[in-house]
């Protein structure tokens, strides 16, 4: 009787002389299925890892009580501090100086269109430094995908054309980049968890044959618009709003009208930070698919302190485009926002990493990524606007499949989408940058201060004239 | 240790060749079983080398207890031993308290390690949720393969309290039975008092064929996990539950139906990797499918989906429910119906998964409702209503997979919305992912006798023609599907 059976016996020697011959033959080094270190690994009784993202790194990020100063924030590059206007914004709210509100325009691609990311930094925001309201919200929902935290919303009726589509002849899609047109009887009902929003804002088309808007507040009405003008004419109107209503309704009554979307408000001091996120868009559609004129004009009524660039992941997909023509897009777009808003700053954010299964199964990152990154670097130095640097804040090249392995998984399957946990600890890093950058430059005009000795107000600090709305 | 990866296959092949040389023993063959059984806990965390052994042994007691009491004349070594006292002890174990005592003792032993270690965080968030109090935190989770175990230690003392057995004597054979490595994450649930009296054979011996059907089972296992179970999950189950809005209603469709596929691929492929390595040992290990989308109805897939579980729901836990033989034939449906909902909860803590089991619970009820309305008929032999009726059954199933699959009820309702936009574009479905589905089905309504003809073919080829064809799977897997070694579904329940 033999020792062990000899079928699976002979099966076992074959198979690892198999696995082992590549092992010794440089040609068919690439070739190995079988890595012997992995014996070893037999005898590895290691804790396992919940995830291998760093938890408790990740955690103190999700701590806005912490001094986050005290943490290792990735910092935003602002060699010239164009972000003292922002930061000096800031301060007032800080200090709580009436009226004082920042308003925050965040234009982004698929994750700002499901507020994820932009929903984390306006809840730290509006948590350190109060909260103004929630800013811009679409009329319905362009996308199945778009979807803002704490709002709720169904519609019917209304042709929507996202400005990615580059549908309507005049380039006109209002501050958030998508139209709507609805004949009578198109209704759109908002809900907002929170109560406490005091003013709705509607943006619209006034022009000649226009129709009316009704819009109410769960029973109360609140007015009927008539939108028809003698000439076309982008315009917003404002109304105040029953205390604690959460439902508010919109619904064209006798002819068509067109309408961009709504800004809910409050009257308390804070940030409002509006998420404009469009579905699968590229530099290219804020450079030259939205009118220029229109959008300067949305630009100036927003009077935002800051304007974030949030694009490039779908750009990353397309290398000719990112090597040949991308550049020149984000210069128009810079340009085209100094032109409406000249004194106020830019912020070019980076993509986030985006994943690609490499040969070998790996998830590394898409080879135009990085490109794009410094070229992004490379055209905010250039037009003064500050950078900060997401794909390398969060963990460089292949934290996407680091954090698609991670345990819960913090990427979607795309390799593209953050989950709800990833998009957390994005937003964190924002803010956190956001926050390091503003009190580095309070020490800043404090030694300043301390240095003229004279009184006179940090640079950047004047407060502007007729902020509330 | 996950069954498809490296490590487990070396870990594999080191118990092979320490088992053969001592199972010629009987205690030599169970030490090794044994030690590879608590290694493989071990290989999860440290803490099942506690849990793990202390529940065995208290059961082990118990079923001695309750085999005291099935036996007809006292076993020797107590009469002899101890009579007066073995006497004393006969009488008391007899008497249908004690007995009920001793079950009601395993009873609360395993579904309280299942409480404890698998769903007291979720336990304590409903009494949070219900009661305004915040949870207090729970760290002691330990859920990978309880499950499993708790019901295949349950199966040994329901079967000795049910006097369907004898007790097994030698406490080794126990343990190892109990805790079998190839079972331990995911079933197939084995009756201990099946599997016991395998491992206790001496001289076991491995043929050819044997061995050959192995080896073709754990390859089988292996292409099935990762060239279509996990290439289905990442290229597109995994994003249309992770982002339903950025998928329109079609492509969710076809989402809601690879899922289906890579939850039976993944499963059966544990499956076929469990019982391989089951088979390499000379252990004989339940099957847990067969072919279950083509099941006529809802009842005729339980028949054919993870059929130890469905076979353990209904010989332990319906059987055991009250109201069985009442006039009351309202207990029959409502006992389905709960039976239903507590296999769904055994799949983890989770609301959902109720969800799932209570959609299961009342299609079965509906249909047992509706056969008996009709006087029980045999299924129609026309080919048509037949069709139909596989294929309503499959859709509803894939429905119900639905609720398995969300996150969370919200996630489920995302789903279902996409499904309801009715919104067609196959964008996002790539054509190597149609030929993975297209396989996949394929590969599902492959008519038994090839499937057998396949592996007759496989155990034919010489030794070395088996190894290199392995060896070529292994390649393909390794760089041509993705890899990456995602943990098996079933594990986690």
């Amino acid at each position: 009787m033999t020792l062990w059976p000899r079928h699976p016996l002979l099966f076992l020697l074959a198979f690892a002389a198999i696995v082992t011959v590549p092992q010794f033959i440089p040609q068919l080094f690439n070739w190995r299925i079988f890595e012997w270190s992995t014996v070893a690994h037999v005898l590895d009784f290691q804790p396992r890892q919940p995830s291998i993202a760093p938890l408790e790194e990740e955690q103190a990020r999700m701590r806005p009580d912490l001094t986050p100063a005290r943490q290792n924030a990735h910092r935003i590059v602002d060699p010239q501090l164009v972000l003292a206007p922002f930061y000096a914004a800031l301060l007032r709210v800080e200090r709580r100086e009436p009226g004082a509100v920042v308003r925050i325009l965040h234009y982004g691609d698929s994750p700002s269109t499901a507020d994820l990311i932009t929903a984390d930094v306006r809840a730290l925001l509006q948590h350190h430094f109060g909260d103004a309201g929630h800013g811009v919200y679409l009329i319905a929902k362009p996308w199945a995908w778009y979807d803002h935290r704490g709002v709720y919303s169904k519609s019917s009726g209304w042709v929507i054309d996202p400005a990615t589509r580059h549908a309507q002849p005049d380039g006109w899609y209002g501050l958030g980049g998508v139209s709507f047109t609805g004949k009578p009887g198109a209704w759109s009902k908002i809900a907002l968890r929170d109560p406490g929003q005091t003013r709705l804002v509607l943006h619209y088309v006034g022009q000649p044959g226009s129709g009316k808007v009704r819009i109410t507040a769960g029973d109360v009405h609140i007015a009927t618009l008539d939108t028809s003008m003698p000439q076309k004419t982008a315009a917003h109107e404002t109304w105040r709003i029953p205390a604690e209503a959460q439902e508010f309704e919109i619904e064209i009554e006798d002819a068509p009208v067109r309408l961009f979307c709504v800004e809910f408000l409050k009257d308390s001091d804070g940030v409002i930070y509006s998420s404009l996120g469009l579905n699968g868009t590229w530099a290219g559609v804020l450079a030259w698919y939205m009118n220029g004129p229109h959008w300067s004009d949305q630009l100036k009524e927003a009077r935002p302190d800051l304007v974030v660039l949030n694009y490039g992941t779908n750009e990353s997909g397309f290398p000719k485009y990112v090597d040949s023509t991308y550049v020149k897009d984000v210069r128009e777009i810079v340009r085209r926002i100094r032109t409406a808003l000249p004194a106020t700053p830019i912020l070019v954010m980076s993509p986030m990493d985006r994943g690609v299964r490499e040969s070998g199964g790996t998830i590394g990152t898409i080879s135009a990524l990085p490109r794009l990154v410094q070229k992004q670097a490379q055209v905010a130095t250039e037009t003064g606007c500050a950078f900060f640097n997401t794909f390398e804040a969060m963990g460089g090249s292949g934290t996407m499949g680091r954090w698609y392995q991670a345990e819960p998984r913090m990427v979607s399957a795309d390799f593209i989408h953050p989950l709800p946990s990833g998009a957390r600890i994005v937003g964190a890093l924002l803010y956190q940058a956001l926050y390091d950058g503003y009190n580095n430059w309070k020490m800043q005009q404090l030694r300043q201060t301390r240095i003229t000795a004279a009184g006179t107000p940090p640079a950047g600090a004047q407060p502007k004239e007729g902020r509330a709305r | 240790m996950v069954l498809s990866s490296s490590v487990y296959f070396v870990f594999l092949v080191g118990i092979f060749l320490l088992y053969w040389p001592l199972s010629r023993w009987r205690a030599g063959g169970l030490a090794v079983l044994l030690f590879a059984n608590y290694f493989f806990y071990a290989k999860w965390d440290l803490f099942y080398l506690i849990l793990i052994p202390g529940a065995s042994f208290v059961d082990y007691l118990i079923g001695l207890g309750l085999g005291v009491g099935n036996q007809r004349r006292p076993t020797p070594p107590l009469a002899t031993a101890h009579s007066a006292l073995s006497a004393w002890f006969q009488q008391i174990a007899a008497r249908a308290w004690f007995r009920r005592l001793l079950i009601t003792c395993s009873l609360v032993l395993n579904l309280g390690i299942l409480a404890s270690f698998k769903y007291m965080p979720f336990f304590l968030s409903a009494w949070s949720g219900a009661t305004a109090h915040k949870a207090p935190e729970w760290h002691w989770t330990f859920p990978l393969g309880i499950s499993f175990y708790c019901f295949q230690a349950l199966t040994y003392t329901i079967d000795l309290y049910r006097k369907d057995g004898q007790p097994v004597r030698s406490l080794l054979a126990h343990m190892t039975a109990v805790s079998f490595f190839p079972t331990t994450l995911a079933g197939p649930i084995t009756r201990v008092l099946v599997l016991a009296p395998q491992l206790e054979k001496p001289g076991k011996t491995l043929t050819i064929e044997e061995s050959g059907r192995a080896l073709f089972r754990i390859a089988l296992g292996l292409l099935k996990k990762f060239m279509i179970a996990d290439y289905l999950a990442e290229n597109l189950v995994n994003r249309v539950f992770d982002t339903p809005g950025l998928y329109t209603g079609m492509e969710t469709f076809i989402g809601v139906w690879a899922f289906a596929f890579q939850l039976y691929y993944d499963f059966s492929g544990y499956t076929d990797i469990a019982i391989g390595s089951a088979m390499l040992l000379g252990i004989r290990l339940p099957e847990n499918f067969n072919r279950p989308y083509t099941a006529l109805n809802i009842s005729d897939f339980w028949r054919r989906w993870h059929i130890t579980l469905s076979n353990w729901l209904r010989d332990y836990l319906y059987f055991s429910l009250p109201g069985l033989r009442s006039k009351w034939k309202i207990f029959t449906y409502i006992n389905l119906t709960l039976t239903m909902v507590l296999g769904g909860l055994w799949h983890g803590p989770n609301w959902t998964f109720v969800a799932w089991g209570a959609l299961h619970g009342v299609a079965l009820a509906v249909h047992h409702g509706f056969r008996t309305a009709r006087g029980n008929p045999k299924p129609s032999a026309n080919f048509w209503i037949r069709l139909l009726s596989r294929v309503l059954t499959a859709n509803y199933v894939a429905f119900c997979w639905i609720f398995f699959r969300a996150t969370s009820f919200e996630n489920a309702g995302a789903i279902l919305g996409r499904l309801a936009s009715l919104t067609v574009s196959f964008a996002n479905v790539s054509p190597a992912l149609v030929t993975v589905l297209g396989v996949a089905a394929l590969g599902h309504f492959w008519p038994r006798a090839w499937y057998d003809f396949s592996m007759r073919q496989f155990i034919r080829v010489p030794f070395y023609a088996q190894a290199a064809a392995v060896a070529l799977l292994v390649l393909a897997i390794e760089y041509v599907a993705m890899t990456g070694a995602a943990p098996f579904i079933y594990t986690k329940f």
